[in-house]
C-alpha cells in the first residue's frame, strides 16, 4: 500500500529493565505527512519506544530503520542527524537561559567559532513565530509560565527542521488557545510532508488530529491501524481491554450540611479573597485553566505557604493550621500532583515512604516497632492492591502505583479532609478507576474530599460541587445540577462571570 | 511464614554482606593485617587499641557529621567547635567543680546552642548549610583568638584528665565513651521517628515537609546534636593532650566529612548510617598511622592521604546520578 | 507589525541578554558601588593612579579565585582545592621563573599545571561520577602536598622586574584583569562556554538536546584550575617569593565572594559579573574595616554576619512573595 519507506521506524524491538520486559517485538512505523498517535496506559512502554526511536536507548533485539535502512547502533547524536526531534514530556530547557539561547541549544549557528547571535535571532524568531510565541527573545525562559515553556520546547524541535517530530503529551500543560495553536501547526507540518508521533491521554485531540494510531498494552502492540472508523470507546478498549464505561462509580449524593472548612476573605499565592465552605461528605471539585492560583488554594489551606484569611474554621477549630504538622493534627492531608518531586522518597523503600506521616507525627525519639509497621505496610498494600516487595524503592514502582503509595500513606491517619492535587495526571485507566472509587468511598464515609483536577471529564463524574477558579478567584460554584463540561469550561474561560452559585 | 522469614534473613544477610559499612569494614581488616606482617609492632594489641583510641576522635565529629550529611547538609564549622570546647573547658575549671562534670556540661550545652544557631541560620534563614557553617566558623576563629590569644591552655578538669587517659578493664575511656555514643547515634538514626524524619528530609525535603515532617526543629536538632558530638571529641581530645590551643580541631572537619563518605553515606543526603562512619573513622587514623610509618616528608604524606581516599572511593562505587 | 519586530531583535539579540543578566545583580552593584565611595572617602588616594593600582592588586587575586569557583558553581560543581591550588602555583612561579626556564616557561609551567590539574580533577567528578565535594577534599591533599614537594618552606624568588610589573606602581593588574573579563566573554559566547548554563541548571535535558555536557564541566574544570595556578602567580609576584600554603584562605573566600555574587549551589544560577562584584565586595569590605581600626575578631565577626545577610536577605524575599 505504501510505496515510500517509513522514515523511520523500529521492527520488532525488545527492551528489558534489570530483567523486566517493558518492550516485547514491538513495531511501528512513521510515514511522511501523517500524525501517528501512540496510545497506551501508564507503564505500557511509551517511553520506552520513544527512547528506542531517538537513540537514547539501544533496544535488546529488533532494528531502528531511518528511511527503510537499519541504524545497528543508535544514538542521540545520529538521530539529530536524522532530523528527528523529540519534545519530552520533562522539559529540557534552562531557565537562566534566554527563549533563543534555549532554542538554539546543541546547535547554535556559528561564526568564527562563536554563536552567531544575528543568525541565531532570525531562526529562532522563525521558530517562535509557527508556535505563536510573541515574547522577546531575550526573555529569559524562567520568567514564562509552564504552558509558554512548553512552547519554547516545540519551537527548540521545529528550530532543528527536523522530518521527525516526536511529541510526547504535549497538550499536558497548555492552555486551550495554546492547544488550538498546536494543532494547526501540526496539521500544516504534516501538509508539508513531516512524519509526526503524537503521545497523549487525552482521546478527543488524537480523534481530532492523527490519522493512525498504535496502541500498546504490557509492552506490545495491541493496534497498528487507521484512525477512520475508530471512537473514543473504542480506543480506550483497546488500551485497557475492556469497556470504560464504568471508569466513574455512580454519583450518590452523601454531602451533609456541617462544614468541614469554613473560609472567609482567604488569600495564599495567587488566591485574593475568596470565600469557600467545604462541607463533610462531599467531593468538592477545583476546576480552572492551569495556573489560576487552584494550587495555591490547597497548599495555604494545609499551611504549606503563608495565607491570610479573615475568618476561617477546620473541623471545628478556628483559624487555620499556618503548619503542615498543624494541619496534620487538625485532619488534613494532602497529595501533591508531581508525585516524584512532591509525593515521595524515590530512593527510599515502598514502606518508609508509607510510614513517614506516621513517623513525622510520632513522639520523636520513641522506638520503632518494625513489625507493627510491617503489618500497616502489608494491610495498606492489599487495600490499595500495590504488588510487590515493599523493601524495594519507591522508583521502582511504574507511576500509577507511586500515585497509590502517595495516597495510601495518608489512609493510616484517617484524615477528615483529603486534599487532592490532580490525583490522576499521567496516570493509567485502571488506576485512575481505583482512585476514583476510593474517593468516593471516602466521601460516603462522611470525609470531605477536595479535588483539584485539570481532568474536565473527572470534575463533572465524580464531585458534588465545583468550584472553578480564574485570576486568583471563585468565579463560579456549580452544583451537582449544574454540572457539565460547558459549564466549567466556560466559568473557567471567564465567558459567564458573576453567575455565582449559592 | 517461616520460609518467608528465612528467606528474608538470607536476604538480609547478603545485603549486610553487600553493604558499604561492611565493606569498609572489610578494608580496615586487610589494611591491618596486612600492615601487621610488613611493619613489626602495628599488629601489637596496644598499637590497635591506640589506634582505634584516636578514631574515637574523629568518630565523635563524624557522629553530628552523619547526621547533618544525612539529613541533606553540612557542617563546616565542626573544627571550630572542637576547638572551642578544648580551649573553654580549661578556662572553665573552678573550685566549686571538684569532679569537673558541671564545667563539661556547661562547655556541651554552650556548643550544642552553637549548632542550634546553625540550624537556625539553614532553617529560618534558608542561609546554604555549607555558607552558614562557614561563616559560623569564621565567627567562632575570631572569638577564639580573643579568648585564647594563641597561647595555650592546660587543663585541669579531673573529668576531662579520666577521660583522656584512664584504661577501665583495659580499655581507654575514650573508646568507652565512643561505644556508648555509638549506640545512641545508632539507635536513633534507625529506630526512632526521629531518624526517620532526617532521611526523609535528606532525600526530599519538599516530600518530607508536605508529609508533615517539623522541618524546622528537626534541622535545629540536627545541627545541635554536630555541635554536641564536636565538643564531645573536643573534650576527650583536650583529655589526651593535657593542653588546649587554636587549631587543636583543625584536623577533624576534613576527617569527619571522609570519615562520612568513605562510611558509604551519601553526600547528598538521604542515604547512609552511622554503622558506615564508624569503621570510615579507623581507617583514617589507620592510613595516617600508615603513612607515620613510611616515614616520608609532610609532602608526600599529604599526597598518599590524598591519594588513598581518592583511591578508597574509587574502589567503593560512585555516587549514583540523582537530582 | 511582528515583521518590524523581528528586524529589530534580529538585529540586536545579544545585549538584551546581555541587559537581563543585569537584572539580578542590580541591588548587588548598588551596594558594591556604596562601598567603593566609602572606600574613597575613607581613603582619597583610591582616586591617584598609584592608590587605584594598589587598590586592584589587593581585589586581583580574590577576583581570580572568585571566577575559578563560580565557573565550577555554574557548572553544579565545587572545588574545595582552590586554595592548595593557588598555592601550587605560587611555588611553581617561585622556583621556575628565575631558573632556567625564565619568566615565559615558568608562566607556561603554572598556567599548564593549572589546566592539567583542572582537567585530571574534572574528568575524575565527571567521567567518574563522584562527588566534586569529596574529590576536592581529597584532591587539596594531594595538590598541596605537590606544593609542600616543590618548595618545603618559603622561599625561591620571583624576578624583581615581574613583581614590580604585576605589583608595584602600575595598573597592570587592573589591565590584565580587563583582558580576562573580555577572554570570558568570548568564551561564554562560543558553544561549548554557554552550555556550562545548561550543564548546570537541566544535565539530562542538554545532552538530549546535543550539549556536550561532560565536555562543558571537565573544561569548566581545566579553566578553573588555570585562573587558581594564576592567582597563585600573582600572589607569588606580590610576595616577591613562593610559600606552599600561602592559598589557603582563598578555598573559603572563593565560596563566599561567588555566593555574595548570587551564584547558587545547584548549578546554572548567577553570573560571573556578580561573582566578580562579589569578590569586590569581599575585598571592600576587609580594606574598609582594616582602615576603620577594627580588630581581627571584629572583622571576623562582621565578616560572617555581612555574608550571612547577603544570603539570606534575597532568599527571605523569594519566599515573601
Amino acid at each position: 500500500m505504501t510505496t515510500v519507506p517509513p522514515l523511520l521506524a523500529a521492527r520488532g524491538v525488545s527492551k528489558a529493565f534489570f530483567g523486566n520486559p517493558v518492550l516485547r517485538g514491538v513495531s511501528i512505523a512513521l510515514q511522511p505527512g501523517r500524525v501517528h498517535a501512540l496510545l497506551g496506559e501508564n507503564g505500557a512502554g511509551k517511553s520506552t519506544l520513544i527512547n528506542l526511536l531517538s537513540g537514547a536507548l539501544r533496544p535488546d533485539s529488533g532494528e531502528i530503520e531511518v528511511d527503510g535502512r537499519a541504524v545497528p547502533r543508535m544514538t542521540p547524536a545520529l538521530a539529530r542527524q536524522a532530523g528527528i526531534a523529540v519534545v519530552q514530556q520533562e522539559l529540557s530547557l534552562t531557565a537562566s537561559l534566554s527563549i533563543a539561547e534555549n532554542i538554539g541549544l546543541g546547535a547554535y549557528p556559528k561564526r568564527f567559532g562563536l554563536i552567531d547571535y544575528n543568525e541565531l535571532a532570525s531562526r529562532a524568531k522563525a521558530a517562535c513565530a509557527l508556535v505563536g510565541l510573541n515574547e522577546p527573545l531575550s526573555t529569559p525562559v524562567g520568567r514564562l509560565a509552564l504552558g509558554r515553556r512548553q512552547m519554547v520546547e516545540i519551537a527548540k524541535a521545529l528550530y532543528r527542521k527536523p522530518r521527525v517530530l516526536i511529541l510526547d503529551e504535549p497538550t499536558s500543560s497548555l492552555s486551550a488557545t495554546e492547544t488550538k495553536i498546536l494543532t494547526d501547526l501540526l496539521e500544516r507540518l504534516r501538509a508539508e510532508g513531516i512524519a509526526i508521533l503524537y503521545i497523549s491521554h487525552r482521546l478527543n485531540e488524537v480523534m481530532a488530529l492523527c490519522q493512525h494510531v498504535t496502541v500498546l498494552k504490557d509492552g506490545t502492540c495491541t493496534a497498528d491501524r487507521s484512525l477512520a472508523g475508530t471512537d473514543a470507546a473504542g480506543l480506550v478498549r483497546l488500551m485497557v481491554g475492556r469497556d470504560p464505561g464504568d471508569l466513574f462509580p455512580k454519583w450518590r449524593p452523601s454531602a451533609s450540611s456541617a462544614n468541614a472548612i469554613s473560609v472567609r476573605g482567604f488569600s495564599a499565592g495567587l488566591m485574593r479573597d475568596v470565600d469557600l465552605d467545604i462541607r463533610a461528605g462531599e467531593v468538592l471539585g477545583i476546576g480552572g485553566l492551569v495556573g489560576q492560583g487552584q494550587e495555591d488554594l490547597l497548599l495555604g489551606l494545609y499551611g504549606a505557604i503563608p495565607a491570610r484569611m479573615a475568618s476561617a474554621t477546620v473541623n471545628g477549630t478556628s483559624g487555620l493550621p499556618g503548619g503542615v504538622p498543624k494541619a496534620n493534627a487538625l485532619g488534613l492531608a494532602y497529595v501533591p500532583a508531581d508525585r516524584k518531586r512532591e509525593g515521595l522518597h524515590l530512593i527510599h523503600p515502598i514502606l518508609t515512604n508509607m510510614m513517614l506521616p506516621a513517623f513525622a507525627r510520632l513522639p520523636a525519639l520513641r522506638l520503632r516497632s518494625r513489625r507493627a509497621e510491617h503489618e500497616t505496610g502489608k494491610s495498606l498494600a492489599a487495600q490499595l492492591a500495590i504488588k510487590g516487595d515493599l523493601g524495594r524503592p519507591a522508583q521502582a514502582l511504574s507511576g500509577g502505583n507511586q500515585q497509590k503509595v502517595a495516597l495510601a500513606k495518608w489512609m493510616p491517619h484517617d484524615p477528615l479532609v483529603l486534599l487532592l492535587n490532580d490525583p490522576t495526571r499521567g496516570v493509567d485507566v485502571e488506576t485512575k478507576r481505583e482512585i476514583y472509587l476510593m474517593l468516593r468511598a471516602f466521601a460516603d464515609a462522611g470525609k470531605a474530599v477536595v479535588l483539584l483536577s485539570s481532568d474536565t471529564p473527572e470534575l463533572v463524574h465524580l464531585c458534588d460541587r465545583v468550584a472553578v477558579v480564574r485570576e486568583g478567584r471563585i468565579t463560579a460554584t456549580l452544583d451537582r445540577a449544574a454540572l457539565s463540561e460547558e459549564a466549567i469550561v466556560s466559568a473557567a474561560m471567564g465567558a459567564e462571570k458573576q453567575k455565582v452559585a449559592a | 511464614m517461616t520460609a518467608w522469614n528465612d528467606s528474608a534473613g538470607g536476604k538480609r544477610a547478603s545485603a549486610i554482606l553487600k553493604s558499604r559499612p561492611f565493606l569498609t569494614l572489610a578494608i580496615v581488616a586487610a589494611v591491618w593485617i596486612v600492615a601487621s606482617f610488613v611493619s613489626r609492632g602495628f599488629g601489637a594489641y596496644g598499637h590497635l587499641r591506640y589506634l582505634v583510641e584516636l578514631g574515637a576522635v574523629i568518630g565523635l565529629v563524624a557522629a553530628g557529621q552523619t547526621f547533618v550529611v544525612v539529613a541533606g547538609g553540612i557542617d563546616l564549622s565542626v573544627a571550630a567547635i572542637v576547638t572551642v570546647s578544648a580551649i573553654s573547658l580549661p578556662l572553665l575549671s573552678w573550685q566549686a567543680d571538684p569532679t569537673g562534670l558541671v564545667s563539661v556540661i556547661a562547655v556541651l550545652a554552650l556548643t550544642t546552642a552553637i549548632g542550634v544557631v546553625n540550624g537556625l541560620g539553614v532553617a529560618l534563614l534558608r542561609v546554604h548549610p555549607m555558607i552558614m557553617t562557614l561563616a559560623m566558623a569564621t565567627f567562632l576563629q575570631g572569638l577564639l583568638i580573643i579568648i585564647a590569644g594563641g597561647s595555650a591552655v592546660t587543663a585541669e578538669n579531673p573529668l576531662v584528665h579520666w577521660l583522656g587517659n584512664a584504661r577501665p578493664a583495659g580499655i581507654p575511656a575514650g573508646i568507652i565513651l565512643w561505644i556508648a555514643v555509638s549506640t545512641v547515634v545508632l539507635t536513633v538514626m534507625h529506630a526512632t521517628p526521629f531518624g526517620a524524619r532526617i532521611f526523609a528530609m535528606g532525600a526530599n525535603p519538599l516530600a518530607a515537609s508536605l508529609s508533615g515532617v517539623p522541618m524546622t526543629s528537626t534541622t535545629l536538632a540536627v545541627y545541635g546534636i554536630s555541635g554536641f558530638t564536636a565538643a564531645l571529641a573536643g573534650v576527650l581530645v583536650l583529655g589526651m593532650n593535657g593542653q588546649g590551643y587554636v587549631g587543636i580541631g583543625d584536623p577533624y572537619l576534613l576527617a569527619s566529612i571522609a570519615a562520612v563518605v568513605l562510611g558509604g553515606t551519601s553526600i547528598l543526603g538521604g542515604l547512609g548510617t552511622y554503622a558506615g562512619t564508624i569503621p570510615g573513622a579507623i581507617l583514617l587514623v589507620t592510613i595516617t598511622a600508615l603513612i607515620t610509618v613510611v616515614n616520608a616528608s609532610p609532602g608526600w604524606r599529604s599526597i598518599l592521604f590524598g591519594s588513598l581516599i581518592l583511591g578508597l572511593l574509587l574502589l567503593s562505587g560512585r555516587e549514583q546520578a540523582r537530582r | 507589525m511582528s515583521i518590524i519586530r523581528s528586524a529589530k531583535s534580529a538585529g540586536a539579540l545579544y545585549w538584551p541578554v546581555q541587559a537581563h543578566r543585569n537584572i539580578g545583580v542590580r541591588a548587588l552593584f548598588l551596594v558594591v558601588l556604596a562601598f567603593l565611595v566609602a572606600y574613597g572617602v575613607l581613603f582619597p588616594g583610591l582616586f591617584t593612579a598609584s592608590g587605584f593600582g594598589k587598590f586592584t592588586q589587593s581585589w586581583f587575586p580574590l577576583a581570580l579565585v572568585a571566577m575559578a569557583q563560580a565557573i565550577l558553581m555554574l557548572t553544579g560543581g565545587i572545588s574545595l582545592a582552590i586554595g592548595a591550588t593557588v598555592s601550587l602555583g605560587a611555588v611553581i612561579a617561585a622556583t621556575t621563573m628565575a631558573g632556567p626556564l625564565g619568566v615565559a616557561g615558568g608562566a607556561a609551567a603554572v598556567a599548564l599545571a593549572g589546566l592539567g590539574i583542572g582537567a585530571a580533577t574534572g574528568f575524575i567528578v565527571v567521567k567518574l561520577r563522584l562527588p566534586a565535594i569529596v574529590v576536592t577534599l581529597a584532591g587539596s591533599f594531594i595538590i598541596g602536598g605537590a606544593a609542600l614537594l616543590i618548595l618545603p618552606r618559603p622561599g625561591g624568588a620571583i624576578p624583581a622586574w615581574l613583581s614590580d610589573l604585576l605589583a608595584g606602581d602600575t595598573p597592570a593588574a587592573f589591565l590584565i584583569l580587563v583582558v580576562i573579563v573580555l577572554l570570558w566573554k568570548l568564551y561564554l559566547a562560543t558553544p561549548l562556554g554557554l552550555s556550562l548554563y545548561a550543564a548546570g541548571e537541566n544535565p539530562v535535558g542538554a545532552y538530549r538536546s546535543g550539549v556536550p555536557v561532560d565536555a562543558a564541566r571537565v573544561a569548566a574544570y581545566a579553566i578553573s584550575g588555570l585562573l587558581s595556578t594564576s592567582a597563585g602567580l600573582f600572589v607569588a609576584a606580590q610576595t616577591g617569593s613562593g610559600d606552599p600554603v600561602i592559598g589557603t584562605a582563598f578555598t573559603l573566600n572563593s565560596i563566599a565572594a561567588a555566593v555574595l555574587g548570587g551564584i547558587g549551589f545547584l548549578g546554572g544560577q548567577g553570573t560571573m559579573r556578580g561573582a566578580l562584584a562579589g569578590s569586590l565586595l569581599l575585598s571592600l569590605m576587609i580594606s574598609v574595616m582594616f582602615f576603620l581600626g577594627f580588630t581581627p575578631v571584629a572583622q571576623y565577626v562582621a565578616q560572617g554576619l555581612i555574608i550571612i545577610g547577603a544570603v539570606a536577605i534575597p532568599q527571605f524575599r523569594k519566599v515573601q512573595q
